[in-house]
């Protein structure tokens, strides 16, 4: 203990004069030299607890965390870039047992995808007129950025990735990443050069999606480990194995009809509401390499605009019922002894 | 102002070795940043120590999904830990330091679960999960922390002979000649 509050100097036999021989600020200053290493130890970790309580919403990083993903980055990718192609040159040249037999399963089924895409763009055409004429816009027609992950997560707890494009080519804290496989998560922090990601597997994200074969709505929420949750599927909706989960759209962060994961598990017990739904997501995080960005950040409607259709009818109502003659205003109030009609 | 160089070179290698092990299967990682605080804790200048196991965490942060401050609190008081225990644990044999790293490798664990816990909620990982974590990553870490317990006792020999670390003597600290 006397070595962490730095007492050892009693020891060395040092002349200490008294208060009352001394200014009241050196005996503080004294005091504080004392302690600096608890002190310092509190207010670095006081520091860290307001940081960790303030910025829980995505937002750009500031200068601190700037710099250290400018200098750490490119030598992040120096690093691994020879790890990634060892790990690849085994995966593509050395690792090709069972290729053949793979390859003519991956036939019959392109041979079989073929004929469902034929007869998916018939209906692409009928969808497409239909639109045209009821006047919906695609609303697929979405701005995006290509990124290359540059960085993954160093810790065990945490799935987040770092891309290679930030502040300047468009990206904002909020905004949606997919590929083509589907989603992947959100920006949570920007640089100018490079964005942090929070991946769909991070415990702390949160995507509304809803189950494409059933419609049953729920949340997917991240868990730490491989697997996903689907919570909120009530326990009489229909949810089986190899159902496919799609944003709902709703939120501020995802478009609607994003691939998410498909349904792997599904545990349902006899007792309470919801049953518990386990999902694969539809990218696969450990291998993700190229993401794109959607350049649009989603804003939800200012509650303010939300609420005056209503406040106009209410308005409008109450008007209505000023300006009405007199036997309409006498009518609306209760009859004595009965209830209004 | 050289030592605080190598130091934080060190720190850097801790990081970028960290990123290569990210590579590994999540329950196969050793944890080299905390190794590397933990050993901060050990240091002749307790301050630079401090400092720099606050900033590495930080660093961790900024390279990971968490919470902005959160593996900085961790690893800062994981030093902060280490320089109080020294003595009382004889830190500086190998298999002291080693027991000792296999301990906060697992309190870390259940540390970095509670705050999961307070932070996400439904999402904090459960017993299972935390079980799966630790047989490997315990054991790895500790085994990696051994040959790197040398380079911090060398690293803090050169202010021990200064009389600025605290001796492990039974006779108290040595005096300034």
């Amino acid at each position: 203990m006397r070595a962490l509050l730095g007492r050892d100097r009693f020891a060395q036999g040092r002349h200490r004069p008294g208060l009352s021989e001394r200014g009241i600020s050196e005996a503080l200053s004294e005091l504080l030299g004392r302690f600096r290493y608890p002190v310092t130890y509190v207010l670095l970790s006081c520091v860290c607890l307001v940081g960790m309580t303030l910025r829980r919403d995505p937002h750009p990083l500031g200068w601190g965390s700037s710099a250290i993903l400018a200098l750490t980055l490119p030598l992040e990718r120096m690093v691994a870039l020879p790890v990634r192609e060892v790990r690849d040159l085994w995966h593509e040249y050395v690792d090709l047992v069972g290729v053949r037999e793979r390859n003519e399963i991956l036939a019959a089924r392109v041979h079989r995808l073929e004929e469902e895409n034929l007869r998916f763009r018939e209906a692409m055409v009928s969808v497409e007129r239909l639109q045209r004429l009821t006047g919906f816009r695609d609303r697929r027609d979405l701005p995006m950025v290509a990124a290359n992950v540059v960085g993954r997560d160093l810790s065990a707890w945490f799935r987040s990735v770092i891309i290679d494009q930030g502040e300047t080519a468009g990206i904002r804290p909020g905004m949606a990443v997919i590929t083509d496989a589907g989603v992947v998560g959100v920006v949570s922090g920007t640089t100018r050069g490079a964005a942090k990601i929070l991946s769909i597997v991070d415990p702390q994200s949160r995507v509304d999606a809803y189950i494409q074969r059933s419609r049953a709505g729920g949340m997917v929420r991240g868990a730490s480990s491989d697997e996903v949750y689907f919570d909120y599927a009530l326990r009489e909706e229909d949810v089986r194995i190899g159902d496919r989960l799609l944003t709902s759209g709703l939120g501020a962060v995802y478009p609607k009809g994003i691939l998410v994961g498909q349904v792997s598990r599904v545990e349902s017990q006899p007792y309470g509401l919801f049953q518990k739904v386990f999902v694969e997501p539809a990218v696969d995080l450990g291998k993700l390499e190229q993401v794109f960005v959607i350049l649009e950040k989603r804003d939800l409607p200012d509650p303010e605009e939300f609420a005056a259709p209503d406040e106009n009818l209410f308005t409008g109502f109450t008007d209505a019922v000023a300006e009405a003659p007199a036997d309409i205003s006498v009518a609306a109030e209760p009859p004595p002894g009965g209830t209004m009609r | 102002m050289i030592p605080l160089v190598r130091l934080a070179g060190l720190g850097l290698v801790s990081l970028l070795a960290q990123v290569l092990l990210a590579e590994l299967p999540r329950s196969l990682r050793p944890d080299l940043v905390l190794v590397f605080a933990l050993g901060m804790g050990l240091l002749g200048r307790p301050l630079v120590g401090l400092w720099l196991a606050f900033g590495f965490g930080f660093a961790m942060d900024v390279l990971s999904g968490s919470p902005l401050g959160l593996f900085a609190l961790l690893r800062g008081t994981a030093c902060a830990l280490t320089r109080l225990l020294d003595r009382a644990l004889f830190l500086r044999g190998s298999i002291p330091w080693a027991v000792y790293v296999a301990a906060w490798v697992t309190l870390d664990t259940l540390l970095m679960a509670g705050v999961l816990h307070v932070f996400t909620r439904a999402s904090a990982p459960g017993s299972e999960q935390i079980l799966a974590l630790l047989p490997a990553r315990v054991p790895l870490t500790a085994l990696l922390a051994v040959p790197l317990l040398p380079v911090f006792l060398r690293f803090g020999s050169k202010a021990e002979r200064d009389g600025l670390l605290p001796s492990l003597s039974p006779h108290g600290p040595r005096s300034r000649p």
